[in-house]
């Protein structure tokens, strides 16, 4: 009986609603959806079912080794238990999960790296009055005019100004 | 505000970004003289020496006829009026405003820099929250596993429900079986029973029975009467 009892683990639904992010949560309600209906399902079933009273049946019934038989066939009856498939698949999707985790975490460093660094740069910036024109293409590239590409003034496309 | 020299080319240092240029520009007296002139004069001359200088040179330029009086004279004194009492009058107004557009440019710049700050800081903020999320992946995966075992041990017992509800439903209908069997023969017997007994009144027997019966619902009445 112990591969059966999987330890089925008390899951904080609240903290996890937490941690859904919005574009999932229909998947998250389905899943909860389903999660409950699944407990509810198990908990209306009893763990064992009532035994049954061999002595009445043997009294009552009055063909001779029809109860005997009875009895020695159920005793004898073992149940399959159901064969679990989808827990490896399970513990494999999460090892991918933890994989694609720590991608996602290593980009996700980065990218605040890049920001931290250009909030670093903007917030060390020099005072607008005291800047010159180079100081300000060094701050803000985007401003910076192509002489290449436009040679005559004003050194940007007429739609632009 | 006296103009000491700007600290420009003083030193081998390159002063970058530049020192920002002072707010006012050097006093002058009179529109026309720098501050310095006086104070370059007050020693020796005192606060008087600069305008009897000037009294003096503007004498001897008129009375030597180094400078000639004519008509330009006269056009110049008449400009030069209009001019003073425009400049004195609407100055301070041209130079708000212009002083006014270079703050909006300024603002502006201003507010795309902020802007851009804060968009940052959000966006950091968007970041650490992902990461904060995807921490809790943890659980979809124990409730995954929780739904197979549910769903396997719910199986489980609806599989033994359903031997014991199968086992008791036969074993039920045998002695259902039997117990209707047995009432069914002890019906027909009372039936077959009360038939022959029945065949078995005789109209004689009959008629007897029925005066008795009215003999005893005559007293019946009597005693019945009396309760009333």
């Amino acid at each position: 009986m112990a591969s059966r009892r999987a330890a089925i683990k008390a899951i904080d639904w609240a903290a996890f609603a937490e941690r859904v992010p919005a574009n999932q949560k229909a998947m998250f309600n389905a899943l909860k959806t389903r999660s409950d209906a699944l407990s509810a399902r198990l908990a209306a079933l009893p763990e064992k079912p009532p035994a049954i009273d061999w002595a009445h049946y043997k009294a009552a019934v009055a063909k001779a080794g029809m109860v005997d038989e009875f009895q020695k066939k159920f005793s004898a009856l073992k149940i399959p238990e159901p064969v679990d498939t989808q827990t490896a698949k399970i513990d494999a999707q999460e090892k991918e999960a933890a994989k694609t985790t720590a991608e996602y975490v290593q980009a996700s460093k980065a990218r605040i790296a890049e920001y931290e660094q250009q909030l670093q740069k903007l917030r060390s910036m020099i005072p607008f009055e005291q800047m010159t024109f180079e100081d300000l293409h060094e701050v803000f590239p985007e401003t910076r005019l192509d002489k290449e590409k436009y040679p005559y003034w004003p050194h940007k496309p007429i739609a632009d100004l | 505000v006296l103009h000491a020299t700007r600290p420009l080319h003083t030193t081998q240092q390159c002063l970058a970004p530049l020192p920002p240029l002072p707010e006012k520009g050097g006093e002058v007296r009179h529109g026309l003289i720098p501050e310095e002139f006086f104070q370059f004069l007050y020693p020796k001359t005192g606060v008087t020496g600069p305008y009897m200088l000037g009294t003096g040179l503007l004498l001897y330029l008129l009375s030597k006829e180094i400078y000639v009086i004519n008509h330009e004279t006269v056009a110049a004194a008449c400009i030069l009026t209009v001019l003073i009492y425009g400049i004195k009058k609407y100055g301070p107004a041209v130079g708000e405003f212009a002083d006014k557009l270079n703050e909006e440019k300024i603002g502006r710049a201003l507010a795309v820099k902020n802007e851009a700050i804060k968009n940052l800081e959000t966006a950091i903020e968007q970041e650490k929250k992902e990461q904060w999320r995807v921490e809790g992946r943890n659980y979809l995966f124990d409730a995954k596993r929780n739904n197979v075992a549910m769903l396997l041990e719910a199986n489980y017992r609806e599989r033994m429900l359903m031997v014991y509800n199968e086992v008791k439903k036969r074993l039920d209908y045998q002695v259902a079986m039997q117990n209707l069997k047995r009432q069914r023969e002890q019906d027909h017997m009372i039936q077959w029973v009360e038939k022959n007994v029945i065949q078995s009144i005789t109209p004689q027997q009959q008629k007897d029975s029925i005066t008795k019966c009215i003999l005893d619902l005559k007293a019946l009445s009597k005693s019945a009467q009396a309760a009333v």
